[in-house]
């Protein structure tokens, strides 16, 4: 009896579940597929296999003749790990700080970090752009990774505080009795706050891989080119290249799902072995 | 309280200040500024007000300023009612414990399209639902009344992973020796879920909803992808990010105008501002009664 | 002390982490702003910002050899922003202090804007100008007459139609607006294909594609444009109404759910054989003609048999030295040399359906391109009706007609009350309007 409730129950979850993954891979897979056709066969028959008229692989011909994909790739995985590693270090210093410290301007700190969520960075495009030219790093990729550091440290000081405030507070006595320094003290408290860590990572990294305005403004030449910087020269004025660009769009996405694969099972697992358990 | 804490506090919190004041905060500063001169002879002169008066009684900027802060209420609105109930329930799904192997599966295929590009979303969309070639026969994204659902929609398919992964994660936070209680109780995976589990996670939903707000009114990438800076028809998916980008640094047919860019931004600010406060204000009470 | 100086390895692996990304390049810098001189041997690197993205290939295997060739010492770069973001990244580069030595400017208010901003170089006096007429160089220049860009290429608007369903219909070219209408009916009565590949979700083609190619025949052109320019003449004039209805004509010949499809749908509508006609610029010849379909090109029809044809010529791209280059000589001789009948010849026949504006006479190898130029003959010729003064202010005039010209075909909006809005719109800042 119990036992056959518990099957139901496990069927509707995966029935369920599995409509909504479709829902959202389907499209995806459109995306894939459109990728090895012609532009007549894209718009022609959209939802089709390719089939002998119109299968071409002239679209991934031409974003690896045209573009330089290899190096494209590697910029971006730079300045999104680079940004990601920058933040989460700094951020879960500053977040520790500005929990742990009860000195009378801490409020005034962190207050001051939270306003940088409301304001859209683009607006300070001219400055920025001024100091990377005093910095002699225009045209870097330093300059990228300082600008997504610095523009994602905000949030996640904020995500980092609402979770190094639940860690209780006598495992950090604990630590300091038996002599244990600030730094140590912090990185006993580490694994407690990881869910944090894992959310920051996620929401940290994924407007850096996809973000277009920057790697235009601060790093446009062929060598410091990202992948979507890299991927807009098939996005004419008129005229689009569609392989190339669903070609394109389909490549530049698979680092970033590979990423998040990695991030995830890493901080998933540190989860399940951690609080509460 | 100590001076070694004022010494630790320091230390730790500089590395992030130096690199948040320099490369984000005084950045913006000085864009805000312009908001308060009129530069557009070429000198900069200090104007007060003016460019703010200008904004709301202007008869155009008034009107398009209100009809977008109108779209991203809506905007706003349908990522708090759509997204993060079904992220809940997806994270619920995720967690029910009737799921072996296949979890990470799952998870990362919900998760996907969070990853992707705007562009990607833009374009497979557009193509699903095109009149000529997609499944659809009416021009959603060309009637007014359906546009910005349409796109708040494209929006919570592609970030609905975000509440789910939050919500995972506090899900699985939950103690096991309270789940355990509960099963010796005869306790149904439903009612566990609404009695057990549902409390413990409640107070994750304030956060999520926060970070809703803020995203989606500093939102711009998708209406951007997918309409442009002057996002038609006749304004409906104009939302405040869009706003600003056109009056900051124009489209085809505008002039880019640095100072109205500005003082819109700064009314975004305030908008954002005021809420976010509210929220860590009343959040800041509820933790201090806690503590005592 | 511990925790300090473990803090600086922290920040110092951070630190190692950002570094490592900025491996120097062995290729130079190639923003304007940040290159030096080069020294003697060495060759001078050019930046040229663009928003044609689609042209990438053309300027890197066709035209930029060719002038490497009789210019070894110089090194140009062609650097397509996409066309949305290419104002706002010129003039945060340039207001930063870098971006491209050689900058594409945009026809009339934006680029007036850009030189009130001093992105030019003036270049008063320099031979190179000869090479056109005043007028040619008009829509790049400030109130006093001075020039700052030297014109690349002009596009026309007119309509593609394809041929086949033409002849299988038994339908003529026509003349007038009478016969437009005529045929449009015939082939809707047909069934079988679409009329007019016309998508309203893209508003700015309903006007540049549509009214200001078929309206200058009633507004006659430059002096109903003038009109408008110097306050003699309001939108709300009859001239102007009537072209406003000529446009709202075609709403009936529309595929279905025009609202929401955008250009290239229009465009792939067409060149998949499932359309007749497409109202397009000249700058789509490659595209429509793909797969070998079989298109002819017609001009705007006349008002009555006989009447004066009206053509749309756009001014469309010149390109101008970027005050802030630090390599301004060769940055000239690159300019004069897109003066020369080497660069005209290749520029135009590499890039299909872009004219001439220099005085030399070009010839054009695509037919469909020389079909185009062939419209001119006879025709009088204007400009887009909106993009001259008239946008300078709020609202701009452009982005109105884009909006109300979309709520015509979507909302049914009327031919009056579309226009009374520009007038009001317009008399809102417009000086010689109020």
């Amino acid at each position: 009896m119990r036992n056959n409730r518990d099957r139901a129950g496990s069927l509707v979850t995966h029935a369920l579940l599995i409509f909504f993954a479709l829902l959202a891979v389907a499209p995806i897979l459109v995306i894939v597929v459109n990728s090895f056709k012609t532009t007549q066969g894209i718009f022609g028959q959209p939802f089709a296999l390719p089939n002998a008229d119109t299968f071409s692989l002239g679209g991934y011909e031409r974003v690896f003749t045209r573009g330089q994909f290899v190096t494209n790739y590697g910029n971006s995985l730079i300045v999104t790990v680079g940004a990601t590693v920058a933040t989460l270090v700094l951020a879960t210093l500053a977040a520790f700080a500005l929990t742990e410290y009860k000195v009378r301007f801490a409020p005034l700190v962190g207050g001051f970090f939270v306003l940088g969520i409301m304001l859209p960075i683009r607006l300070g495009t001219v400055p920025i752009i001024k100091t990377m030219i005093s910095w002699q790093l225009m045209d870097t990729l330093v300059a990228l990774i300082l600008v997504y550091t610095a523009m994602s440290l905000p949030l996640a000081i904020a995500l980092l505080m609402t979770y190094f405030k639940a860690v209780p507070g006598a495992i950090k006595e604990a630590a300091r009795i038996d002599g244990a320094g600030e730094l140590r003290t912090l990185s006993i408290t580490l694994p407690m706050v990881r869910p944090g860590l894992a959310a920051v990572a996620s929401v940290t990294m994924l407007p850096i891989w996809n973000d277009l305005w920057f790697p235009l403004i601060l790093a446009p030449s062929k060598e410091n080119q990202t992948v979507t910087l890299g991927v807009q020269q098939f996005v004419g004025q008129f005229l689009n290249d569609y392989p190339a660009l669903l070609g394109a769009l389909t490549l530049g996405a698979v680092p970033l799902i590979v990423l998040f694969v990695v991030f995830s099972r890493q901080f998933i697992q540190g989860l399940s072995a951690g609080i509460g358990k | 309280m100590n001076r070694a804490h004022y010494r630790y506090f320091l230390v730790f919190t500089l590395p992030a200040l130096a690199v948040y004041v320099v490369f984000a905060a005084l950045p913006l500063v000085n864009s805000i500024w312009y908001s308060l001169y009129d530069t557009d002879s070429g000198v900069a002169r200090f104007v007060g007000l003016e460019n703010y008066v200008y904004l709301f009684t202007n008869p155009t900027t008034s009107e398009r300023f209100w009809n977008a802060l109108t779209n991203n209420l809506e905007f706003f609105a349908i990522h708090l009612l759509v997204e993060v109930p079904l992220g809940l329930l997806l994270a619920a799904l995720l967690t029910s414990g009737r799921l072996r192997r296949s979890t990470g599966l799952y998870r990362t295929l919900l998760f996907i399209p969070t990853t992707l590009s705007v562009v990607i979303v833009g374009f497979v969309w557009r193509l699903i639902i095109n009149p000529l070639w997609g499944l659809v026969d009416f021009p959603l994204l060309g009637d007014e009344r359906t546009a910005l659902p349409t796109i708040s929609l494209m929006s919570v398919w592609q970030y609905v992973g975000i509440p789910m992964i939050f919500l995972y994660a506090a899900l699985l936070a939950v103690p096991n020796d309270v789940l355990e209680a509960a099963r010796v109780e005869g306790s149904g995976a439903w009612s566990t879920f609404w009695r057990v589990k549902f409390p413990l996670i409640a107070p994750q939903f304030g956060l999520i909803a926060i970070l809703t707000y803020i995203w989606t009114f500093n939102g711009f990438d998708l209406v951007f992808a997918l309409n442009g800076s002057a996002p038609g028809p006749n304004y409906s998916t104009d939302i405040l990010g869009t706003l600003f980008y056109r009056t900051f640094f124009g489209s085809s047919g505008q002039l880019s105008d640095l100072d109205l860019g500005a003082t819109v931004a700064s009314v975004i600010f305030l908008i954002i501002l005021v809420v976010t406060a509210a929220y860590f204000g009343l959040l800041h009470r509820r933790l201090r009664s806690y503590e005592l | 002390m511990h925790a300090i100086r473990a803090s600086v390895a922290l920040v110092a692996v951070a630190a190692a982490v950002l570094t490592s990304a900025c491996a120097p390049s062995a290729t130079p810098v190639t923003t304007g702003g940040g290159t030096a001189p080069a020294a003697a041997g060495e060759k001078t690197v050019l930046t040229l910002g663009s928003w044609r993205t689609e042209d990438l290939a053309m300027w890197e295997d066709e035209i930029l050899p060719a002038f490497e060739k009789s210019h070894p010492d110089i090194d140009v770069k062609f650097a397509a922003t996409n066309t949305n973001e290419y104002n706002a990244a010129i003039q945060s580069q340039v207001d930063g202090g870098t971006g491209p030595d050689l900058i594409t400017c945009r026809p009339y208010d934006v680029n007036r804007s850009w030189i009130k901003k001093g992105y030019f170089e003036k270049l008063d006096g320099k031979p190179m100008l000869d090479s056109f007429e005043p007028l040619a160089l008009d829509p790049w220049s400030d109130d006093a007459g001075s020039r700052y860009c030297l014109p690349t290429a002009a596009v026309l608007a007119g309509f593609y139609y394809n041929k086949d369903i033409f002849a299988e219909l038994g339908l003529q070219v026509p003349t007038t607006q009478d016969e437009f209408l005529a045929v449009l009916k015939k082939i809707k009565d047909n069934g079988k294909y679409t009329p007019l590949a016309v998508g309203s979700s893209e508003s700015w083609q309903l006007a540049y594609n549509g009214l200001y190619s078929i309206g200058p025949v009633y507004w006659k052109g430059e002096e109903g444009r003038q009109g408008l320019i110097k306050g003699t003449k309001k939108v709300t004039d009859p001239e102007f109404q009537k072209a406003f209805d000529a446009f709202a004509a075609w709403k009936p010949y529309l595929p279905k759910g025009f609202e929401s499809l955008k250009y290239p749908d229009m465009t792939q509508l067409f060149t998949l054989g499932k359309a007749a006609i497409l109202p397009d610029g000249s700058w789509n010849i490659n595209q429509v003609a793909v797969d070998g379909l079989n298109v002819g090109v017609f001009g705007p029809p006349a008002d009555v048999a006989g009447g004066q044809r009206y053509l749309q010529e756009m001014p469309d791209m010149a390109i101008g030295i970027s005050a802030a280059s630090k390599n301004k000589a060769a940055a000239e001789e690159f300019l004069a040399w897109t003066a020369t009948p080497e660069f005209l010849e290749l520029y135009v026949n590499k890039l299909p359906g872009f004219f001439s504006m220099a005085k030399q006479p070009v010839t054009y190898t695509n037919p469909l391109a020389q079909a185009f130029a062939d419209l001119k003959n006879g025709a009088q010729l204007t400009p887009r009706l909106g993009l001259d003064r008239l946008s300078a202010g709020t609202p701009p005039f452009d982005d109105e007609v884009w909006r109300v010209l979309q709520l015509m075909l979507n909302e049914d909006l009327s031919t009056r009350q579309a226009t009374e809005e520009l007038q009001k719109g317009l008399a809102s800042w417009y000086t010689p309007q109020q």
